[in-house]
């Protein structure tokens, strides 16, 4: 089999593995960081602390550092979990701790009017964040968190530190067995600038639907 | 207590820190009538507004709604709130709502209605306000000032409320739209919906009072009836408010 043929053959499989990671590491990550945002803003003492603690903690790590840790780190504590799991848990919690700073920032940039207009209706505090507060932080995080899952796809790249058999990974073993970097990384740049502009391009759709005015 | 009362609030007291908002405030509100409040900035007539449907809590002292007393802690607020129309100064309309959705989700959400009655009564109230039908699916930030004070009125109304409290609604309006906000008030107002106005306009207060209360420093110096406090004024500041605003007027 040619170079070319071999190459984009596994190129394609760790395409798959990195988009299986994203597909389900993005929703969860989105999940994770209004919750916290959620928690950092309403939550009592204690549930504030712990969101702020996780927040602070995985924005502080470098992602690569948290995988590590994530996979071999927990494996010395007999926690054993597979290089893909390992990336994806990594991911939600490096990108959900960012996303929670836009949700953070976007319920405090609502007037307080709002929640207090809500609450002169008769509605009950979840009513108050599930009808007036949640869709206007959605639409004021939006900018943040969509530029948040760019981020997300390009750190997939550092997965290959625990062994995933994503893009890059077989990049790199492409380019030791054949040397051919231009053509091989060139054409992994091209893979993750295709992902970005689709994913770019799903946001300003969304972000067009929700807009208000 | 008299049997037409709604309102009856006795003894109210509030403190920000240490400075006095609220310093023994008592009155009474019967069926149908229009209370205006007026005074300077800083005397207490924005916390009092809010005090009666506890969006600020007061410190001491005890409100009724027709025989419930809303300042018992036992009281589910939630439930007392739906009752009293609320219309604030800078009408916190709902941004990422429409027009229709904004009069309705109270309705919804809050009163239960099926959709379409909601929409119903959100229609009428809309039309009461005197709301452009074209302009029902439009969003806050597509809507003038006065239309959207019409808004959060009709907002207000479509809940059924035994009391309106309006909070200086038209302080943050153009002046070319104070009066199609305050033509709106004054036709609810006729048409007996119980009223309490916060205002600085005062040509508007003595034109639409059944009585008018005078705030200065939390409390009240002086009430009565518009033409009382006109022709007889008991208070300086009364007088200089009165005087001034009414030469102004003409």
């Amino acid at each position: 089999m040619d170079f070319w043929s071999n190459f984009l053959i596994n190129l394609v499989q760790g395409l798959t593995t990195t988009l299986q990671i994203l597909v389900i590491s993005i929703p969860l990550s989105i999940i994770t960081g209004f919750i916290l945002g959620f928690a950092r803003v309403y939550g009592n003492k204690i549930i504030f602390y712990i969101s702020t603690g996780i927040s602070t903690t995985f924005r502080g790590l470098p992602l690569i550092v948290t995988l590590l840790i994530l996979f071999f780190g927990l494996a010395d504590l007999k926690i054993y979990l597979s290089p893909f799991w390992a990336s994806i848990l990594g991911f939600t919690l490096c990108g959900g701790s960012y996303i929670s700073e836009y949700v953070k920032g976007a319920i405090q940039s609502i007037e307080q009017g709002q929640a207090e207009a809500a609450r002169a209706l008769g509605m009950n505090k979840l009513q108050e964040i599930i009808y007036i507060i949640l869709p206007q932080t959605l639409i004021r995080a939006l900018p943040g968190v969509s530029n948040e899952i760019i981020y997300m796809i390009q750190y997939s790249s550092l997965s290959f530190v625990i062994g995933v058999k994503e893009i890059f990974s077989v990049a790199k073993t492409f380019n030791s067995l054949y040397f051919r970097s231009i053509e091989i990384f060139t054409t992994v740049a091209f893979v993750y600038l295709l992902l970005i502009a689709i994913a770019t391009l799903v946001f300003k759709i969304i972000e067009n639907k929700l807009k208000i005015t | 207590m008299i049997s037409d009362t709604i309102l009856n609030v006795v003894d109210l007291h509030k403190k920000y820190g240490d400075s006095i908002a609220l310093d023994g405030v008592s009155f009474r509100v019967r069926k149908g009538e229009t209370k205006v409040i007026i005074g300077p900035n800083g005397s207490g007539k924005t916390t009092l507004l809010k005090c009666l449907n506890l969006l600020v809590k007061p410190d001491k002292g005890r409100i009724w709604l027709g025989n419930i007393e809303i300042t018992d802690p036992r009281i589910n607020i939630n439930k007392i709130r739906r009752k009293i129309g609320f219309v604030f100064q800078d009408f916190n309309l709902f941004h990422h709502l429409t027009v229709l959705n904004n009069v309705m989700i109270g309705l919804v959400k809050v009163r239960k209605l099926k959709k379409h009655q909601a929409y119903k009564k959100a229609v009428d109230a809309l039309s009461t306000v005197g709301l452009d039908n074209t302009l029902y699916h439009k969003y806050p930030a597509q809507l003038s000032g006065g239309q959207k004070q019409r808004v959060a009125i009709a907002r207000a109304l479509a809940m059924d409320p035994v009391i309106m409290l309006y909070d200086e609604p038209t302080s943050s309006l153009d002046p070319q739209f104070v009066n199609e906000v305050l033509q709106v008030i004054r036709k609810l107002a006729k048409n007996g919906v119980t009223s309490i106005i916060v205002t600085h306009q005062i040509d508007f207060a003595l034109e639409i009072a059944d009585e008018i209360i005078v705030m200065h420093k939390g409390r009240i110096i002086e009430s009565g009836r518009p033409t009382e406090l006109l022709s007889n004024p008991q208070n300086i500041l009364t007088k200089k408010i009165l005087i001034r605003n009414f030469r102004t007027l003409r």
